[in-house]
């Protein structure tokens, strides 16, 4: 149901409610006044000759005319008594006149449980019947029965046609009043239902009213889905631009070791009695590959956190033990000696367990992929919790002082640092700066004494 | 048990290399594939327990609470997720160690013999490297020639380097373990105290090693 038709339809229905109950109340007081006016009227008549007359001559008594118009008693207006027929009965509600009525049992019934009124209608609802014990209880004449024509009952026409014209009447007024209240309301479902469109309307509704409000709170929403989705698209385009990204960061090292492999294939096709070594390329390129596949993790977790998104005490011996151990099968293969030292006592560090284990996997794996045969690598971890060194020494080419700031600049997000060093150096110390900054520790690069190079992270406490 | 490990690994062919390796580095390894298997097994019937946390089943990190309830033996886990929560919760619930996939079966054997040696680090009062014993209480050191004469200088290098048996020390931390700083406190001191204390353990001097970089390192290897 339409909003303007629900509205009429429950103010017409209240309003028939309404009116409906003060007619039924308006009935029942009018029924009150009516009864009291003829027994007042009734006892004041008897008391005043009444009496004498009815016990002088009951069996004709009130005479032939019937209906009589009672006097009204003394004293303020109070009601006009009604036209009305009466009769004349004894204590046992026997009449001498024979043209009087059986005294309705009712009436009797009333009467005897101690009241001095008793009213009734009659079996038809037309009339009222209403008899009065008077003050006397002896005689032809101590209790008269008043007939007289009856007011309308409540549910009738009389009282409820009213009722009904107010209601249409009030209907038609709501009908008429609820127009710019629903005019208002569907320019508000336009401006709704608009939203989903490449429109970007405001909704407006006019009005300082609930309506007014309601166009608010749903401007409000609007501008608040607007910013997501906008949140959303450009997630969508960085994850579009990370799969592509990461496709043509796999996809080099993926051809290179599919390289590797039919090269060897083709040696031992070819006869070629192959070393041991002959497989270290592959090897090294498989490694490379989960590294940097790790390490494209750990840029799209720094991408889309400006701090840390764990701070655990980190247990710093262990991580410079698993980081050698992941590394010592390559060193070996390269015949590159690959040494840790850690202090006897544990040393905790609060921060990123997998983002500084990647960053000091990154530096030991430069370290060991740019040595030659029979190089070193020392990976030393010195000092206590407040204050600590995690050095990475080796005796390869080392970094040119030119590029050392720019290999450590805290920045691999988009294409440059990948571009710039696509199969080696660029990303994996880009990591390593953005996790020292993060965790509030330095990353420094100088030369190691003799040739090579020497990284350090730096817990300053 | 001697060298019982269960590898609880769901990837066939993972699983395959991971036995292989294990049974070449003198493991003997028994290898379930499924996590409910793994749930009524009694980890204190093997030394190190190898585990997968992506199993079928039941999930590894449940498996690893089940199994330190009822006991201490060194759990490693193998996590192909690269994520922290994973790992720090694996720690918090009482594993050992972890190693992230792809690694080298070297990898993973190093890393169980670490988890093995771990409880052994704490000191004793005799430590024994090879055919050099230190005994701390006597300050006295021997090698397979018998009692070595040490000036308290060489004794502190050669207890501190058995301490650390089989892994590097710094210079630096051996100079602050041995050395007056206020008399010749320096690392070309120290090459001189090392020096003469090969000198003095004659044929097992092989043991003490020089580590590029480092320093020196007592290897249990003669």
């Amino acid at each position: 149901m339409k909003l303007r038709a629900r509205l009429a339809v429950t103010l017409g229905l209240a309003a028939i409610s309404l009116l409906v109950l003060l007619g039924w109340a308006q009935s029942r007081w009018q029924s009150k006044m009516r009864v009291d006016a003829l027994a007042e009227a009734a006892v004041h008549r008897m008391e005043s000759g009444g009496r004498e007359r009815c016990e002088a001559n009951p069996e004709r008594w009130p005479g032939d005319r019937g209906a009589r118009r009672l006097r009204r008693p003394p004293g303020p207006p109070r009601q006009r008594v009604p036209r009305h027929r009466v009769f004349a009965y004894d204590a046992n509600f026997v009449s001498a006149n024979t043209d009087s009525p059986a005294f309705p049992s009712k009436l009797a019934k009333q009467l005897n449980a101690g009241s001095d009124v008793a009213t009734d209608r009659s079996p038809d609802q037309r009339r009222t019947e209403i008899a009065v014990r008077m003050p006397w209880n002896e005689g032809p004449c101590s209790v008269l029965l008043m007939r007289s024509k009856g007011p309308p009952p409540w549910f009738s026409g009389a009282v409820l046609m009213p009722a009904f014209l107010v209601a249409l009447v009030v209907i038609l007024v709501a009908l008429f009043a609820a127009g710019p209240i629903v005019r208002r309301v569907r320019q508000l479902t336009d401006s709704v239902r608009r939203l989903g469109s490449e429109s970007e309307e405001p909704i407006q509704v006019e009005g300082n009213d609930e309506i007014a409000e309601l166009g608010v709170a749903f401007e409000q929403s609007r501008q608040t889905i607007q910013a997501q989705l906008a949140s959303l698209r450009e997630r969508e385009a960085a994850l579009r631009n990370y799969i592509a990204n990461t496709t043509h960061d796999v996809m080099l090292p993926l051809s290179v070791l599919q390289g590797h492999l039919v090269s060897l294939q083709q040696r031992i096709e070819g006869g070629d009695a192959l070393g041991a070594e002959a497989i270290l390329p592959s090897l090294e390129e498989s490694q490379y590959l989960g590294s940097l596949l790790h390490n494209l993790n750990a840029a799209a977790r720094l991408d889309a956190n400006e701090g840390l998104s764990h701070q655990d005490p980190i247990d710093l011996n262990r991580v410079v033990e698993r980081v050698v151990d992941r590394h010592q099968p390559i060193a070996k293969r390269k015949q590159i000696g690959l040494e840790l030292a850690v202090p006897e006592t544990p040393i905790e560090f609060p921060g990123d367990l997998t983002l500084l284990e990647q960053a000091l996997g990154n530096i030991v794996q430069n370290a060991i992929r740019y040595n030659r045969a029979d190089g070193h690598v020392a990976v030393i971890l010195e000092g206590s919790a407040k204050k600590w060194t995690l050095r990475v020494v080796d005796d390869g080419p080392g970094i040119s002082h030119a590029d050392r700031e720019r290999v450590v600049e805290p920045s691999f997000r988009g294409s440059e640092a990948r571009t710039r060093h696509p199969h080696g150096m660029g990303l994996g110390l880009h990591i390593a700066s953005d996790v020292a900054k993060r965790h509030g520790l330095r990353l420094e690069l100088r030369d190691t004494d003799g040739g090579g190079l020497t990284v350090e992270l730096i817990h300053a406490g | 048990m001697s060298n019982r490990i269960l590898l609880v690994e769901d990837d066939v062919s993972l699983g395959q290399q991971v036995v292989q390796t294990l049974s070449q580095a003198g493991f003997d390894p028994h290898w379930v594939q499924d996590g409910d298997a793994a749930r009524d097994l009694d980890p204190d019937d093997y030394r190190v327990i190898v585990l997968d946390l992506m199993l079928p089943g039941t999930y590894g990190m449940d498996l690893l609470k089940r199994y330190r309830v009822k006991s201490e033996v060194p759990v490693l886990i193998l996590s192909a997720r690269d994520d922290t929560a994973d790992k720090i919760r694996g720690l918090k619930l009482g594993a050992d160690d972890y190693v992230t996939k792809p690694f080298f079966p070297e990898e993973l054997v190093a890393r169980i013999q670490a988890c093995l040696r771990r409880p052994n680090l704490v000191g004793t009062e005799r430590l024994v490297v090879g055919a050099i014993q230190v005994d701390l209480e006597r300050r006295e050191g021997s090698n397979s020639a018998g009692a070595l004469s040490l000036t308290p200088v060489e004794f502190e290098i050669l207890a501190l380097l058995a301490r650390r048996k089989g892994s590097a020390v710094t210079r630096e931390a051996l100079v602050d373990a041995a050395l007056d700083p206020a008399q010749d406190g320096s690392r070309r001191t120290l090459d001189v105290h090392i020096s003469r204390l090969r000198s003095k353990l004659g044929k097992d001097a092989i043991q003490l090693e020089t580590v590029w970089g480092i320093g020196y390192r007592l290897s249990g290897n003669a």
